[in-house]
């Protein structure tokens, strides 16, 4: 298993870049990806499942103190905020809503930049709040690398735009681009 | 490959960053440390993550510069005092939240209860009430609120106050009305409430079976001997640790083949308790304790 981790955050029109991304990789893929996804009320579940179906890893939503395992994806449960809670295993809270959201991407990404420092690769997709910039500029800080979906590539362009206006992304690329880079760092090892 | 550069923000080389939250840590730790001192809770068995996120957001709050900072706030000023422990613990709760979990109950839990000539029930967490408000409903509907106590505790004073007076914090809404129905509830949620001012009061004849008290799961004993325990979105804020030492507490709280009921997104899979109880639904998060006999 890589020691890198990959977190994905992403909101309104997310899910196409996201099936894209997940698509590409092979069933032994051997970062551990965990995502957080701005859901609307009840479909949490179908939207999993929609993940799962097109992509050949296991996809699993988190249950409190989870332990991640390799060759899977972890996703936030529908109202509740997701955190690293160290380096083998999750947690998950109901602290208030941030950005309107529970779960949060700001809450995942900055529990993932102090407990993975460097190993984090986050990627910040389609969105229409500002979440995700506090993270990213954590992960930076703490000498990850940050990823952001083009504006010119998402369907809604706020979320990565206020990530880039910021300051926090590393790269910015479209969907392709970034399948492409999470494949490289599988085959590197 | 098209890479924009975004605008450059200092990163600090690995070093200083591992030393910059190996202090942060430090500082928590003595947080930690003073408020066990001072106020007598300890929160030493808190999951990290979230505790140093509410520890975060009081540092913004007290508008101090760093978590040492709040030491002196937290030892010195009584009003910082008062409520720092409310402010530290999470608070959110729904009437009939996890209706999968009270309709499993409502099917496969209170035809067992109604075996008892005398029922008692601890809700161990229960915020602002909206959990023991619907396990009272819940009985009523099954005809054996009349010899029931539900115990309700929570750790927070403010909470509690609140939760005495049966006053929703939040008016019923289409939601509310959605989860009782899922619940397996067919008569109307707005009927076990009164309305005045837009603010909705649970029936005092419901309110009348249900007691609150400050209770802190970690440091103090069995609250009640129980044929049901429902303590559920509190042991998230645990280590897997605490979690078992809270789990021992509502085991030795159950009579023989009394129930427990936890979170949704909770579980047992970790813990040793899961070998002394009994699952009757797991997607239900709802466990039997086993017979001595069975141990």
């Amino acid at each position: 298993m890589s020691d890198f981790r990959v977190f994905i955050g992403g909101s309104a029109g997310s899910i196409t870049p996201i099936t894209t991304i997940l698509s590409s990789l092979p069933d032994d893929y051997n970062l551990i990806i965990t995502l957080v996804i701005h859901s609307s009320g009840g479909t949490k579940t179908s939207m999993n499942e929609a993940i799962a179906s097109n992509c050949a890893l296991t996809v699993i939503e988190v249950s409190d103190k989870e332990i991640a395992k390799a060759n899977t994806i972890y996703v936030a449960p529908g109202g509740y905020h997701l955190y690293v809670e160290n380096k083998h295993s999750y947690s998950l809270s109901l602290d208030k809503k941030e950005h309107y959201s529970r779960p949060a991407i700001d809450l995942l990404f900055t529990s993932a930049a102090e407990v993975f420092g460097k190993y984090c690769i986050a990627i910040l997709l389609s969105g229409a709040s500002e979440d995700g910039t506090e993270g990213l500029l954590n992960i930076k800080h703490h000498g990850g690398l940050t990823i952001v979906q083009s504006p010119e590539s998402s369907q809604v362009d706020i979320m990565p735009q206020s990530a880039i206006d910021n300051g926090a992304a590393t790269k910015v690329l479209t969907p392709l681009e970034i399948s492409r880079l999470l494949l490289e760092y599988h085959n590197r090892t | 490959m098209v890479i924009t550069l975004a605008k450059e923000t200092p990163i600090l080389d690995e070093q200083d960053i591992t030393e910059a939250l190996r202090t942060e840590n430090i500082e928590i730790d003595l947080l930690i440390t003073a408020i066990k001192e001072k106020l007598g809770y300890d929160l030493s068995g808190y999951a990290r993550a979230s505790i140093k996120r509410r520890i975060k957001q009081l540092v913004i709050d007290e508008n101090v510069k760093s978590i040492s900072e709040l030491i002196p706030k937290l030892l010195y000023s009584a009003q910082c005092q008062a409520n720092f422990i409310n402010r530290l613990t999470v608070n959110i709760s729904e009437l009939f939240r996890h209706p999968t979990s009270f309709l499993s109950l409502r099917e496969s839990v209170l035809p067992y209860l109604e075996s008892f000539p005398r029922r008692d029930i601890w809700i161990a967490g229960c915020a602002t009430g909206e959990e023991a408000y619907s396990m009272a409903i819940l009985l009523e509907e099954a005809g054996l609120l009349k010899n029931t106590q539900i115990h309700a505790t929570d750790i927070n004073t403010d909470v509690l106050k609140q939760a005495k007076t049966g006053v929703l914090t939040k008016a019923l809404n289409k939601e509310d009305a959605t989860r009782y129905q899922a619940s397996g509830g067919t008569s109307s949620l707005s009927n076990y409430f009164s309305t005045a001012y837009n603010k909705h009061k649970l029936s005092q004849h419901l309110l009348d079976h249900i007691s609150f008290s400050h209770h802190n799961i970690l440091q103090d004993k069995v609250f009640c001997s129980a044929q049901l325990v429902m303590c559920r979105n509190v042991m998230i804020y645990f280590d897997l640790n605490t979690q078992n030492n809270a789990l021992t507490l509502f085991h030795n709280s159950l009579v023989q083949n009394g129930y427990l009921v936890i979170g949704e997104k909770e579980s047992l899979l970790n813990s040793p308790l899961i070998n002394l109880l009994k699952t009757i639904d797991e997607p239900a998060k709802i466990y039997q304790r086993k017979s001595s006999e069975h141990v």
